[in-house]
């Protein structure tokens, strides 16, 4: 609260840690896997007789200053061999370390020891790490292997069920995760209603889910952060991997451009099962592709630059009267700068845009919209004592929000071409993030965001009566939409050009926290606190399969969402990390969580300020995930308690020619389930390993169905029979569950041929669960009764995957 | 085999499933549903004006009516006096069913007030008279679209220049199509309605228009939305919709309105007074 406080005691616990004792030392370098040259992230290096140990960043880079002398230094990370070397400090050293692979093939893992012992120590909290290895194990429909549906089996993670894209993370909205792309910030994460996520698999290098004690260094959206990191690219030597699986294959090539030096990566999937459907009569269609290029060349010691690109495309069509195509093109540029043997910096400039069009073949027109987002980001880490990693750095993106083009299919249609307006905005933040070991026992990690958003100038401006876009009728006790007075020109505060100009700003202040107590080598406990500021907002309408993704800025009708979330946890390692327990319980706290007026039009509505209303959120919960990871068998349980739910309640009256009118809000400005509310959360995941051939995967997953409206009554009018319905989201769908299992078979593999393959045989949804994906409600035009109409997407689902690589 | 086994895939793959199932709804009491859309022919100089009153029921149930103490209009533009009370009093013909024969003058001009009181409660709704335009002409005509099966009438009105009018179409079978004048003020206008189906030859179609205000537009609006039998795959939020129809008991001042205490005892329907304009068209 007190800012000037909170400063001063930042910069009190960093002067009182600085120690200058003796002669110190700097060692530092990148960790590599031995045939590939791929840098490893998040890999120990621990100094035992030291008590002391660091870790890798994004980039493999690491450094740690200690005092001269004699020290043994170990490096041990599942999935390859241990290495332990004397080292003789006396004076800085440049060490990089090349890991090798276990000569078994990278099984294990659920989430690596080692990241769990350090976890122990490591004051973050609230963050689960996923091994690719694991991901490529959890058995799903068609048989494919996919990341987002994998951190849906983790605690305090739920999602709508099929046909849903997006996830949402401790009861907040999937708006609210910022899913980042090797850096690049990526806007909608599916594919083919959620059934595959725009990350390959077979690309994917490193996997992090942030729930909770979000460190400063990521901002921009509430909830979480779901960071991911691909490959660069076998500097080595030419490689090949792919899959053909029953709806869609995969294939990935790597090679060196410069032996060690310079390598490329080309991914590609894409989907054929529509080509099917017509032989089948089905006149709907749902197809996908994907490419993810990359290369990165290493100029010398000091400097590396990374290239990479991604386009996505899905495109959806029922029975052909609609057609919509949307999906992500990111194009990213890194720069890694080794600054000194203590400080790593990586510069990014990166193009990003999420597409999102229908065509309307019923209606005679297309409708294009886009979000584009050009970033550019500095990212520092000074590793400055080993009980001391400072990071700072800056972040600015200027958007362009196009709500859409409305273009006539047909020459002669009645419809006229219109621009909807575009909207512009630039967002700047800058952080700086302590990670600080204390002690042997206590480390906290603190920092500060400090974020801007400004809302520049645009062609269209809408005023309204009184600035308020939404009316109250007090009669009729509804929200109407307000027409704009004063159509057009753009108020002082704009200039009339796109993008010039600022109309509003707002400034926030995130201070971040948590602290991490360790009893033993076994058993912490943790606190944590953090302020997160969110300014654009995703108007989605949830109550139907195809959500209309619009990305709105904040402005002078939509405020940025603020939150504020508390977080307690404990964990413990039973018998040296064969079962682990962890458990949190935490609380969020949103302000300016907008929701829709009743009977609000979201298609290409030009003036959405006109069917919103602001209002708070808040969530609250337990979650625990116990894992087991014992010899041939690996597994654990989450399982999440929580509360989701937001009050819209009626704005301050004004006083109106002597009158003044209480509003009623939205369900009478009580607390009501946010669409994603899910009371209970189980996930089961169990792998076993017969023998080097045969593996078996199982999951199951629980969750409350999800909360939605159904009519309370019926009336007629006119000859018309109309439902009508009772508070918002007081009603559940039926709950649900399924389990999946799944049989991978790898094949002797031929001593003299570089060949590998393996089966994949897996059954979706195994005791064929119709979960309702929706209910609706009509009139059966024989009987004239009234009828509940539930919708399923998938009953039992068994698949084949060939997966090979060479 | 291995093209069988895909096919086999690919069948319980794609198909969505649909079932009908039982679930619990709960109620939420019945409610008051008053239809009180009074339609002016002012060709004739006395209107009967008829309201509908009924009690809704739970979704799978049965619409029911009910009774109730007093129906009454009262035309504010009158000032009172023995021979003029300035308010007419609907009397139950049947059940449900409130009737009475009333002036065109009562009802065109000055604004009216709709009250009804029932189980102590009383509802409360006010409008003005709304004008429209008379139907130029009824032809039927060839057009099909998409795959045929379809009966087209064309229809053309001359809009009126002098005020912003919203029209509501009444085109039989319980079919209804709304406009408004924004892009033929003050011309003629013609538009095609498309029957789903081929209505028989022979048959005689009644069309009517009625000129409606705005709130009774959006209102007629989002019901037929909500009345349509087939999934909206962009369907909004679905909310009651509320009709112009309040709930007043507590209300001490009509002018001031800050006791919204009774926000969730409110009726059902719709109080319009709305001019018609009927035309026939027989079916080829």
């Amino acid at each position: 609260m007190d800012k000037i406080f909170y400063f001063k005691f930042l910069f009190f616990i960093l002067y009182s840690t600085v120690v200058f004792a003796q002669e110190n030392y700097t060692i530092s370098g990148i960790v590599k896997e031995a045939s590939s040259n791929e840098s490893l992230i998040g890999v120990t290096i621990v100094f035992p007789e030291l008590k002391t140990g660091v870790t890798t960043n994004e980039y493999g880079f690491y450094s740690i200053t200690l005092p001269s002398g004699t020290h043994t230094l170990q490096i041990s990370s599942i999935g390859f061999k241990d290495i332990v070397q004397k080292i003789d400090l006396n004076e800085n050293l440049k060490l990089n370390f090349k890991l090798e692979i276990f000569v078994e093939e990278l099984e294990e893992v659920v989430l690596t020891e080692d990241v769990e012992k350090i976890n122990i120590r490591k004051p973050q909290m609230s963050v689960n790490s996923l091994s690719v290895e694991t991901i490529k194990n959890i058995p799903l429909v068609f048989g494919e292997a996919d990341v987002i549906n994998s951190i849906l089996l983790l605690p305090g993670v739920t999602n709508a069920g099929e046909a849903s894209t997006g996830f949402n993370v401790r009861g907040g909205a999937a708006d609210q995760n910022l899913i980042l792309l090797d850096e690049a910030i990526i806007f909608n994460s599916s594919h083919l209603f959620g059934f595959f996520s725009v990350f390959n698999p077979d690309a994917t290098k490193d996997v992090k889910l942030y729930k909770g004690g979000i460190p400063s260094r990521y901002g921009g959206r509430v909830s979480s952060v779901l960071e991911v990191f691909q490959k660069e690219g076998n500097s080595k030597e030419f490689k090949v991997s792919g899959g053909i699986g029953t709806i869609a294959s995969r294939i990935l090539l790597e090679g060196p451009i410069v032996q060690d030096r310079a390598a490329f990566l080309v991914g590609g999937r894409v989907s054929y099962g529509q080509y099917f459907l017509p032989a089948l009569d089905i006149d709907n269609s749902a197809s996908f592709y994907d490419i993810n290029a990359k290369a990165h060349y290493r100029l010398n010691e000091k400097n590396k630059i990374l290239l990479s690109g991604y386009f996505g495309r899905d495109s959806f069509s029922l029975d052909k009267s609609f057609t919509n195509t949307f999906g992500n093109s990111v194009a990213n540029f890194r720069w890694n700068h080794i600054i000194s043997d203590k400080i790593f910096s990586n510069l990014s400039l990166i193009y990003s845009e999420y597409f999102f069009g229908l065509e309307l073949d019923l209606l005679g027109f297309n409708w294009d919209s886009n979000v584009r987002q050009f970033n550019l980001k500095l990212d520092i880490n000074d590793f400055k004592s080993d009980k001391l990693q400072i990071n700072y750095g800056f972040n600015n993106i200027y958007y362009v929000f196009n709500p859409g083009i409305v273009k006539p299919l047909d020459q002669n249609s009645d419809i006229l071409e219109e621009q909807l307006t575009k909207k512009y905005a630039d967002e700047f933040a800058a952080y700086v993030d302590i990670e600080h070991y204390i002690s042997d026992k206590f480390s906290m990690e603190y920092g500060i965001r400090l974020s801007l958003f400004a809302r520049l100038g645009q062609d269209d401006f809408n005023l309204y009566l009184n600035d308020d876009p939404v009316i109250f009728d007090p009669f009729l006790l509804t929200y109407l939409e307000a027409d704009p007075i004063d159509p057009v020109d753009p108020p002082p505060g704009f200039s009339s050009g796109n993008g010039t100009g600022i109309s509003d700003i707002y400034t926030n202040l995130e201070p971040r926290f948590s602290a991490s107590y360790r009893f033993n080598t076994n058993t912490s406990i943790k606190a944590g606190y953090n302020r997160m500021a969110q300014y654009i907002h995703l108007l989605s309408n949830t109550s139907s399969p195809t959500p209309l993704d619009v990305w709105t800025p904040s402005g002078p009708y939509v405020k940025p969402q603020i939150l504020d979330q508390y977080a307690l946890g404990f964990y413990k390692n039973i018998k040296n990390g064969v079962f682990t327990i962890e458990t949190e319980v935490f609380y969020k706290d949103i302000d300016n969580r907008i929701d829709y007026i009743d009977g609000a039009d979201l298609i290409a509505n030009n003036a959405i300020e006109r069917v919103i209303l602001n209002g708070e959120a808040r969530a609250y919960g337990w979650e625990m995930l116990f894992r087991v990871n014992k010899n041939k068998f690996k597994g654990w349980l989450a399982y999440t308690l929580s509360k989701s739910e937001q009050r819209t309640p009626g704005r301050t009256p004004k006083v109106d020619n002597g009158r003044s009118n209480r509003e009623t809000g939205i369900n009478l400005g009580e607390w009501y389930n946010t669409p994603y509310d899910k009371t209970h959360d189980i996930a089961l995941y169990g792998s076993y390993d017969l023998n080097k051939k045969w593996r078996f995967n199982m999951d199951f997953i629980y969750q409350t169905g999800q909360p939605t409206n159904y009519p309370v009554g019926q009336f007629e009018f006119q000859g018309l029979i109309i439902p009508y319905y009772g508070l918002r989201n007081e009603e559940r769908l039926p709950d649900y569950h399924r389990l999946d299992i799944s049989a991978k078979f790898v094949p002797t593999k031929k001593a003299s041929s570089k060949w590998q393959s393996e089966w994949v045989f897996s059954v979706y949804n195994v005791y064929n669960r119709k979960n309702a994906a929706s209910i609706n409600f009509r009139r059966n035009q024989d009987t004239g009764v009234n009828e509940a109409i539930q919708t399923s997407i998938f009953g039992i689902v068994p698949a084949v995957t060939y997966n090979f690589k060479f | 085999m291995k093209r069988i086994l895909f096919i086999i895939l690919l069948v319980l793959a794609f198909t969505n499933c649909e079932d009908v199932i039982d679930i619990d709804i709960p109620s939420d009491g019945p409610r008051l549903i008053i239809d009180a859309v009074i339609k002016v022919d002012t060709s004739l100089a006395f209107q009967t004006v008829r309201v509908k009153v009924g009690l809704t029921d739970a979704f799978f149930g049965e619409v029911a009516v009910t009774d109730l103490k007093q129906i009454t209009i009262t035309n504010l533009g009158i000032n009172p006096t023995f021979g003029n009370p300035g308010f007419v009093v609907l009397l139950e013909v049947e059940p449900g069913v409130y009737q009475k024969e009333v002036g065109n003058l009562f009802l065109t001009q000055g604004e009216l007030i709709f009250q009804v009181d029932h189980e102590d409660q009383l509802y409360l709704a006010r409008t003005y008279y709304v004008p429209s335009v008379p139907i130029d002409t009824l032809i039927q005509g060839e057009g099909t679209s998409l795959n045929g099966g379809q009966t087209e009438i064309i229809t053309t009105i001359t809009d009126e220049i002098s005020r912003n009018d919203f029209y509501l179409f009444d085109f039989d079978f319980n079919e209804f199509f709304l406009s408004k004048d924004d892009f033929y003020r003050g011309e003629q206008f013609e538009f095609s309605y498309l029957y789903d189906r081929i209505l028989e030859p022979g048959k005689e179609v009644d069309i009517s228009i009625l000129g409606v205000d705005r709130a009774f537009f959006n209102y007629m609006n989002l019901l037929i939305e909500q009345s349509k039998s087939d999934l909206d795959i962009f369907a909004t939020p679905v909310a009651t919709v509320r009709g112009n129809i309040i709930n007043a008991t507590d209300i001490d001042n009509i002018e001031f309105f800050d006791n919204v205490d009774q926000t969730n005892n409110f009726a059902l329907g719709y109080f319009a007074v709305v001019q018609e304009f009927k035309k026939s068209i027989v079916i080829k």
